[in-house]
């Protein structure tokens, strides 16, 4: 049956060349296409896991509902020793964040006010590769402000000028101080950039009242495939009052926007498989229609019903398998280089900036699995295709199929 | 002669029932999902430019020279209430709306958050960009020293209706002042910037807050139906930053081509396939028919009927599964336009990145007049190959070949 169907193949190369056409296009498509899409998705996520948000976050229950200085890690020590027995962990740190008012000789701004431990801080995210001036948070205990590039803009201020804090302290107290421009950074992410403001945590601390506190802990994992596993083994070990989150919940907004946009990115493609599923399908029963006398024929010489499905399915399967065959190995080879040198559009950071976007790079996704199930979707679609031709060629009886005009 | 050939197409085409059905079929199904398609992202795109619009920028929207870079009080328009009064005089002008607004610090007992803060006329609002339509939650009111506030701000500071807020900024003369004020509404424009760090009050209340004279404004919006109306502002008011939408959002402009070359691509690719789809099915359809063709050839028959003949064949076909596909595709764009798909389970993710849960699709006749000509052309074009064939026919030879 099987060196029927391919003899069958090679005889009717119309319909061969166009299924063979077809599934290669279509299969290249969808790779390239779904490959294009999860790396874009990506780059914006881990581009702000690099930036700021940690892949796991570990706060008091109620902060981020609710807020206020009674909802503050109150024992970090404590937290942070359990932590150094969990695998996986790369690094922490803990952070304080409150907001206020900043002001220079001439402007006043609000700003986030981030007190951290500047080393740590280093190993966690590329705050200080993002300098652009003047220098990072050094360690020492002393009122350096490493600030965003538009803040800075906004308060009109430079290197080494002054600028006053205003704000409330942990215990609720009103507090001021006066710091000192000591660095300036660029990551990108407009809002980020300006409306944020770091300080060495152990100077903020007296300032804010926060030793061995913090508003949470941020984590960086050796592996983030690992973040759900390692997020319970943290769970498991932290008192009740605290909770551990990956940056699936943290960045939720973001996830889900990207979830809505490959949403419609399926729905677009769709559209190509439907008209190609059509056009696959129409080939096929044209072929199989025009073939009606010889499927009689096969039929009066004993061939049952389900040996003509099987001889078509063999058709089928030869014609996708040798385009898949061909398809998946340029796909993946496409996939791996623009996963390895990202495409470039000119512009699209600065356009896109409020959605997130600091590159313009646009990276590919290469993951085989993803590779994997694009190819299995074509396939199933081609064998769908050939449904209709096999119900309507198996409709005749021998004597009507031989017949047939 | 026609009438005898439009019948003879006509019966031809039906001749075999379920390629041809499958075909009509194919048109049908792809027309129908990509007019769709194109609808829901023109819907999509053209709500959020009418969102930003009757929020924020209006068609034109004028500042005080160096506000954009600098948008401090000090930078604002001077007898901006004259200025408004002259615009309204222009041709094209619907509605003038000023706004004085200021960037500060929002708090409550909890939880703090930028912001920026903007004083407005409630009438003049309303008749700018029927602004209680944008209303989520609470009543439109400033009264109680009341504030309106944007649906993201009031989940960063995790407030309600009735919520007290504390607004710190600096005023004209660069003092700190504080307010406090009532959240009296919650509103959701889908335009990002505002639903994220909005706060309106009373202009007056702002302006006295702010210290500034009762002649200033920061902006200017106008909406307007004159596309030359911002040429000409521009000319009129030199020492004033005239900008039309698209210059204050040039990320808009860039969505628009980038959704323009997307369905232009998806159109030519879908075409393209169409069109294989429907070359398959006549060059086989003729084919089989050669010897009846070659017959006709030697009763006399000139070729140029045949060719009648066939086109309109193909154009029946195409034509049907056109209608069919018109039909299902003004049924589902209809759908679209008056219920929209409901992406409320989304709802964090596109109401942080300004965009309304519920996403409506949009009706163009362009749609259907460009995929009508597409699919006549496919059309045509699919009977070009097997016509060439049937030209080069020795009857003589194809009757005795195909016997």
């Amino acid at each position: 049956m099987f060196h029927l169907a391919l003899k069958n193949i090679l005889f009717y190369k119309g319909r061969s060349i166009a299924t063979l056409v077809l599934t290669f296009l279509s299969a290249l498509f969808f790779i390239v296409y779904v490959s294009m899409m999860d790396g874009s998705h990506n780059a914006m996520l881990q581009n702000s896991l690099k930036i700021y948000t940690g892949a796991i976050e570990i706060y008091k229950k109620g902060y981020r509902d609710i807020g206020g200085n009674e909802y503050l890690l109150n024992d970090v020590q404590n937290i942070t020793q359990k932590l150094d027995n969990i695998e996986g962990i790369k690094a922490y740190s803990s952070r304080y964040e409150t907001y206020g008012l900043l002001s220079s000789k001439e402007q006043s701004t609000a700003s986030m006010m981030v007190g951290i431990d500047p080393k740590k801080e280093q190993q966690l995210n590329v705050l200080s590769s993002a300098l652009i001036e003047g220098k990072y948070l050094d360690g020492t205990n002393n009122n350096c402000l490493y600030s965003g590039v538009d803040l800075v803009s906004k308060l009109k201020v430079k290197l080494g000028d002054e600028i006053a804090f205003i704000g409330s302290a942990s215990d609720n107290s009103f507090t001021a101080d006066i710091f000192k421009l000591c660095g300036i950074f660029k990551t990108g992410l407009f809002e980020f950039d300006a409306s944020s403001s770091f300080v060495n945590k152990n100077y903020f601390d007296t300032l804010m009242y926060t030793q061995n506190k913090a508003s949470y802990i941020t984590l960086k994992l050796e592996d983030i495939n690992d973040a759900s596993r390692i997020n319970s083994d943290i769970n498991s070990v932290l008192d009740k009052q605290y909770e551990s989150l990956t940056w699936k919940t943290l960045m939720r907004s973001m996830v889900e926007l990207l979830e809505v946009d490959s949403i419609f990115g399926y729905v677009s493609l769709s559209l190509f498989f439907v008209v190609i599923f059509f056009v696959i399908m129409i080939y096929g029963f044209i072929n199989v229609s025009s073939r009606t006398k010889e499927f009689g024929v096969l039929r009066a010489i004993g061939l049952s019903r389900g040996n003509i499905r099987k001889l078509l399915l063999y058709e089928i399967f030869i014609l996708s398998t040798f385009a898949i065959l061909l398809a998946t190995p340029i796909g993946t080879y496409i996939t791996y280089y623009y996963s390895l040198n990202p495409i470039i559009i000119e512009g699209i950071a600065e356009t896109y900036k409020q959605y997130g976007i600091v590159s313009d790079e646009m990276p590919f996704s290469f993951d085989i699995f993803t590779i994997s199930w694009n190819v299995l979707v074509i396939y199933g679609l081609n064998f769908l295709s050939i449904i209709y031709p096999m119900i309507y060629i198996n409709s005749f009886n021998p004597i009507e199929a031989m017949s047939h005009v | 002669m026609f009438k005898t050939i439009l019948k003879l197409a006509y019966k031809n085409s039906f001749l075999r029932f379920s390629r041809t059905i499958l075909v009509i079929l194919m048109i049908a199904v792809s027309m129908s999902m990509m007019l769709s398609l194109q609808g829901l992202y023109d819907g999509m795109t053209l709500n959020m430019i009418e969102s930003i619009k009757r929020s924020d920028s209006g068609e034109v929207s004028l500042y005080a020279k160096g506000y954009r870079l600098d948008p401090n009080i000090k930078n604002s328009i001077l007898h901006a209430p004259t200025i408004a009064n002259e615009i309204r005089q222009l041709e094209g002008v619907k509605s003038v709306t000023l706004r004085l607004s200021a960037e500060g610090l929002s708090s409550t007992a909890r939880k703090s958050s930028f912001s920026n803060i903007y004083g407005i006329d409630l009438r003049s609002e309303e008749q700018f960009g029927e602004f209680s339509n944008f209303l989520k939650e609470g009543n439109i009111t400033f009264a109680k020293r009341g504030t309106i506030m944007g649906v993201e701000l009031a989940k960063t500071l995790k407030v309600k209706i009735g919520s007290k807020v504390i607004f710190s900024t600096q005023d004209s003369q660069g003092e700190i002042n504080s307010m406090a004020l009532r959240v009296r509404a919650i509103i959701q424009t889908a335009n990002m910037a505002l639903d994220g760090t909005a706060l309106y009050i009373d202009k007056e209340s702002l302006r006295k807050f702010l210290d500034v004279g009762a002649d200033r404004a920061t902006q200017i919006a106008i909406r307007a139906d004159n596309e030359e109306l911002c040429k000409a502002l521009k000319a009129n008011y030199p020492e004033l930053d005239v900008l039309s939408f698209l210059e204050l959002n040039p990320m808009m402009k860039q969505m628009e081509e980038v959704m323009v070359i997307f369905n232009g691509v998806t159109f030519f690719i879908v075409m393209l396939v169409v069109f294989m789809g429907i070359l398959g099915v006549m060059y086989v359809s003729i084919l089989d028919r050669i010897r009846e063709f070659g017959i006709m050839l030697s009763i006399g028959m000139h070729y140029r009927y045949i060719r009648m003949q066939i086109l309109l064949e193909a154009l029946l076909v195409g034509l049907i599964g056109y209608l069919l596909g018109a039909l299902l595709g003004v049924l589902i764009l209809v759908y679209l336009k008056n219920n929209g798909i409901d992406l409320s389970a989304f709802a964090d993710g596109l109401e942080s990145f300004g965009m309304n849960t519920t996403i409506y699709g949009h009706i163009k006749l362009s749609y259907f007049i460009g995929t009508f000509v597409a699919i006549i052309t496919a059309s045509l074009l699919s009977v070009w190959l097997p016509l060439r064939r049937i030209k080069k026919l020795n009857p003589i030879e194809v009757i005795k070949a195909n016997k």
